[in-house]
């Protein structure tokens, strides 16, 4: 997807990206917004058209299917009203826009500090201009150990949860070795999703990547930066328009490899602690420490993505076999409500 | 078009509604029976968009079925206590018809033929002559639970367990009745298996007296024709509906709600469908399409009933009861809508 790959795009990038005002979600151009505004807010659930507007599908519903629209669907709770006008970018109230604007900064900013802070890399200086951090928090080495001691905890508990099947202690052992100078290319980081399926590798073992950055050969790994995440990774990518429309948010339900552990989309369920923490490790890139812990990651991925991909297959079989709200072939549900205590007829009780 | 308006029924039942009936004859009188045992008279005001509550009357049951008799202030119940009882709407007198030997779970009246049928899970019919009230009723065995019973002019269709379908004859009915010794309980006029691969949930028949269509609790609905010829029956199908994709997190595939009730339009003989997902669909029988599909309501869809005219379509909801449930109450989730339709809503486009 030839897309230009620098890593974290300033904020001024991400003020201008057009965005839905009934879910928040930005968009790399206006197009791709009123497509998925047509998609998910505007198409009419009897029929399948989309319409232009929430007021011409009102019409529409009205007309064709002599109903009223009360609501727009998939919409936040506080954007479903019908009285607004909204396509594309037209129509959004003043107040929305600034709040909009505003949270988008917020999540820069915090972004860019939660970088730095894993880093300890000033900032770029594409953004240094207009957001020097205040606040640059830098690791300590007994910081960083402590990390360390938590991963190695969570690998045992996950090993010993027979979640992973490959040598990750290995990695583990290498740990010993100090920290030595950040490497200028952040390695992939293989939790984060990809549009490209080619630049997610199965990691096949643990073993297979020596300790050292030359495993990561900066021609194979993504551009260094690019793989931060977006300001706004928690949304879950919902539907198929998600995926054709917003390639950044990378929906491939696991064709070519497994589907990244912690992403929301995939089998395991991540809580949003989780994604943070695994944001947080991503975004640390550079010295060996960060280097092993991501190595001991690369072992048991391969184990987890296993599981997800599994459930995938699971829920794959599920589909086949849908839910039946009410399964009894035998016993109706009068007969289970007649059993009740609050329902039974006592002969003689009443009499 | 003017839109078709919608509006609830004041002072709804206070637990689930088991059935919801309109009054065949030209009045807009309309009975709902409720697991709160009581049997509520609604009617629809003239002009006005409101459904008034005229008469409640107490069983000592929960009630299970309810339907009107030979006029519009007589209504048979089908009660938890084994009873079919008469009701008199309006003194509110009730007399015992019939006891089964286990709670009764259908009954319907045939005007035609003045007969009063009711199914019970003591897998019996019992049939009354109403013109000879003090005749005892006739009993028909039957080989599994009966769980939905409906009546054309003509044909009675008694849908039970094991898909077992049993369709008798109305006349024979009642000539079994009449003669001075029934010794034999009749046999049915067709023995069907239903097309449809689980339990089935409900049964209405066609007014024009052709046929009818069955609903299972697995999101399908199955049209049918009486007539025994191959290409009568070459003509029956089956489709899917009352179903909702479920959410991707939750491993997708479809979650599939059973179809708790059918009604045919009396004017246009079309017919709707209410499931448990709370939608009501409105299905073209001879196009095989569906025309409208409503937005949905708060509940499951328990009792769907046109009135004579066709000019309303009543819609009982409750929560429906699922698999697993301990413990169940439609207290306060219980409602009656009545839905006026507009001129041509239910109007079919024939055959393509």
């Amino acid at each position: 997807m030839g897309k230009k790959k620098r890593g974290h795009p300033d904020v001024e990038e991400l003020l201008s990206r057009p965005w839905c005002y009934y879910c928040e979600r930005d968009f790399e151009d206006l197009k791709l917004l009123i497509s998925h505004q047509k998609a998910k807010h505007f198409k009419c659930d009897r029929c399948g058209k989309r319409l232009n507007t929430a007021g011409g599908l009102s019409v529409h519903m009205n007309q064709v299917h002599k109903e009223n629209l009360t609501t727009v669907e998939n919409a936040l709770p506080n954007r479903q009203g019908l009285d607004i006008e909204i396509f594309g970018m037209e129509g959004v109230p003043e107040d929305i826009i600034q709040q909009h604007n505003q949270r988008i900064i917020q999540n820069f900013y915090t972004a860019q500090a939660e970088r730095q802070a894993a880093t300890g890399n000033p900032p770029r200086g594409l953004s240094g201009g207009q957001g020097p951090a205040k606040k640059l928090k830098y690791e300590t080495p007994e910081e960083l150990k402590k990390r360390l001691a938590d991963h190695r905890a969570k690998v045992a508990a996950q090993k010993a949860a027979g979640v992973s099947g490959v040598p990750v202690a290995a990695a583990p052992a290498d740990g010993q070795s100090p920290a030595q100078g950040a490497s200028p290319f952040p390695p992939p980081q293989p939790g984060y999703p990809y549009p490209v399926p080619g630049a997610v590798p199965p990691y096949p073992a643990a073993q297979t990547y020596p300790p050292t950055t030359a495993a990561f050969p900066p021609g194979a790994a993504p551009p260094a930066g690019a793989t931060a995440p977006f300001p706004l990774p928690a949304r879950p990518p919902s539907g198929p328009a998600a995926a054709a429309g917003a390639p950044p948010y990378f929906y491939n339900g696991g064709a070519g490899g497994a589907p990244p552990p912690g992403y929301p989309g995939g089998g395991a369920p991540s809580t949003v602690d989780e994604l943070v923490a695994n944001a947080a490790r991503q975004g640390a890139g550079g010295d060996d420490i960060d280097q092993m812990i991501r190595l001991a990651e690369a072992g048991i991925k391969p184990g987890a993505g296993r599981n997800a991909a599994d459930e995938a297959g699971a829920g794959e079989k599920r589909k086949k076999g849908s839910r039946m709200v009410y399964g009894d072939t035998e016993v109706s549900p009068e007969e289970k409500m007649a059993m009740l205590p609050r329902y039974r007829w006592v002969e003689g009780a009443a009499a | 078009m003017a839109p078709a308006a919608q509006f609830e029924a004041a002072q709804p039942p206070k637990d689930a509604i088991s059935s919801l009936v309109f009054s065949p004859f030209a009045s807009r009188r309309m009975l709902v029976s409720s697991w709160d045992k009581n049997v509520y008279l609604y009617e629809v005001a003239d002009g006005a968009e409101e459904a008034n509550l005229v008469g409640t009357f107490t069983h000592r049951a929960p009630v299970m079925d309810v339907c009107f008799g030979a006029d519009d202030n007589e209504a048979f119940l089908a009660g938890m206590d084994h009873q079919v009882n008469r009701l008199n709407l309006t003194t509110g007198e009730q007399t015992v018809m019939s006891t089964h030997g286990a709670p009764v779970r259908c009954v319907v009246y045939s005007s035609e033929h003045s007969l009063l049928i009711s199914a019970s899970w003591d897998s019996t019919l019992h049939v009354h002559s109403t013109r000879n009230p003090s005749q005892k009723p006739l009993s028909i065995p039957l080989p599994g639970k009966p769980h939905a019973l409906a009546a054309s002019p003509t044909k009675l269709v008694v849908a039970m367990t094991a898909r077992l379908v049993h369709i008798y004859d109305l006349p024979t009915l009642t000539s079994t009745l009449s003669s001075p010794n029934p010794q034999q309980p009749p046999q049915p006029w067709q023995q069907r298996e239903s097309s449809l691969k689980f339990l089935t949930r409900a049964v209405a028949c066609m007014p024009n007296d052709a046929g009818y269509s069955t609903s299972s609790i697995e999101g399908r609905v199955a049209v049918e024709w009486f007539e025994d010829s191959a290409e009568s029956q070459a003509r029956k199908y089956a489709f899917k509906c009352h179903r909702q994709a479920a959410p991707e997190e939750e491993g997708g595939g479809d979650v599939v709600y059973p179809v708790n009730a059918l009604a045919f339009h009396p004017v246009y003989g079309t017919f709707a469908s209410g499931g448990g997902d709370g939608t009501v669909a409105l299905w073209d029988a001879e196009a095989k399409r569906r025309m409208r599909q409503y937005q949905k309501f708060p509940e499951s869809v328990a009792a769907l009933a046109f009135s004579s005219d066709g000019r309303f379509l009543a819609i009982g909801v409750s929560p429906g009861f699922e698999t697993g449930m301990e413990d169940y109450s439609g207290e306060g989730r219980t409602k009656v809508f009545v839905r006026e339709l507009g001129e041509t809503e239910a109007k079919g486009k024939g055959a393509k």
